[in-house]
């Protein structure tokens, strides 16, 4: 039987996708079915990473031209 | 000319040939994803001149790219490089082991592995939503700032950025079972972050 502790372990493999045998799938899956308190770890795990900042902004065309510019005048160095 | 996707054969074939355009439009997508990963361990100054010379290396280079990894992945291994670099030069190091740290969640259970202190119920619906709130936006990046450079790195790559598992375990050199282990750390730090926040409104 999972405890508590190796749910919290391997919750990190279930919110990102990460390989996990049947095995622990299905030990995972049960111990969740039963222990509100980690069901609610892993819920509110996936809503912080679903919340993390992602892809920045483009650069602008004035600064990738800049360092176009940069690279160009390496080059000829 | 619209922009063609990146990572696609064409667009590699056209970078290896020197064509200007293609290499714009590289940079333009992807420079301040690279800056955002050298940021994680340089400061801000730092950071843009790293990966102002990961651009010129990255120039030179461009031509022999064989296409056995992505680009996005080339290029932040690059930019890694040049970080590290920098980082010798102002007498500092990385240290990727990440035996050196208790896992933050650690406190939580009781010594027969259940919990002893199990989580806050978080609000995470409607306009009460707790993840949206300014003041903890300010506090991730106050906890993210703290946060050790090898776990800030990791959680970077893997989780803002979305790169594979194992092209961070070959860009950084390291295994799998420790890159693992940092960014549990990493996740566990913003997660007791945002608990403490729900109970006591503080940062």
């Amino acid at each position: 039987m999972l405890k508590c502790r190796d749910v919290v372990d391997k919750a990190d493999a279930l919110v990102d996708g990460s390989p996990l045998t049947r095995r622990e799938r299905f030990a995972l899956r049960l111990h969740l079915l039963i222990c509100h308190h980690c069901r609610r770890y892993v819920r509110q795990l996936r809503a912080l990473l679903g919340f993390l900042p992602r892809q920045p902004d483009p650069l602008d065309e004035a600064r990738t031209d800049a360092i176009l510019k940069r690279l160009e005048d390496k080059a000829k160095d | 000319m619209a922009d063609q996707p990146l990572e696609t054969p064409e667009f590699i074939e056209r970078l290896r040939q020197g064509d200007r355009a293609a290499f714009g439009q590289l940079v333009k997508a992807q420079h301040n994803m690279l800056l955002a990963t050298a940021r994680t361990l340089l400061n801000p100054a730092d950071a843009e001149e790293a990966v102002q010379d990961a651009w010129i290396a990255a120039h030179r280079a461009i031509a022999g790219f064989e296409g056995r990894s992505q680009l996005r992945t080339w290029l932040t291994r690059i930019v890694i490089n040049q970080a590290k670099m920098m980082l010798r030069k102002r007498g500092r190091e990385i240290q990727f082991d990440p035996a050196d740290e208790q896992d933050p969640l650690a406190y939580r259970f009781k010594q027969n592995g259940a919990w002893q202190l199990s989580p806050q119920h978080w609000e995470l619906s409607g306009p009460d939503n707790l993840l949206t709130r300014e003041e903890l936006r300010r506090c991730m990046e106050k906890h993210l700032h703290f946060m050790p450079d090898n776990q800030r790195l990791v959680l970077e790559l893997r989780d803002l950025q979305g790169l594979p598992a194992e092209d961070v375990c070959n860009m950084l050199e390291i295994s799998a079972s420790n890159v693992r282990v940092l960014l549990h750390r990493a996740r566990a730090h913003l997660f007791e972050m945002v608990d403490h926040f729900q109970e006591t409104g503080e940062c």
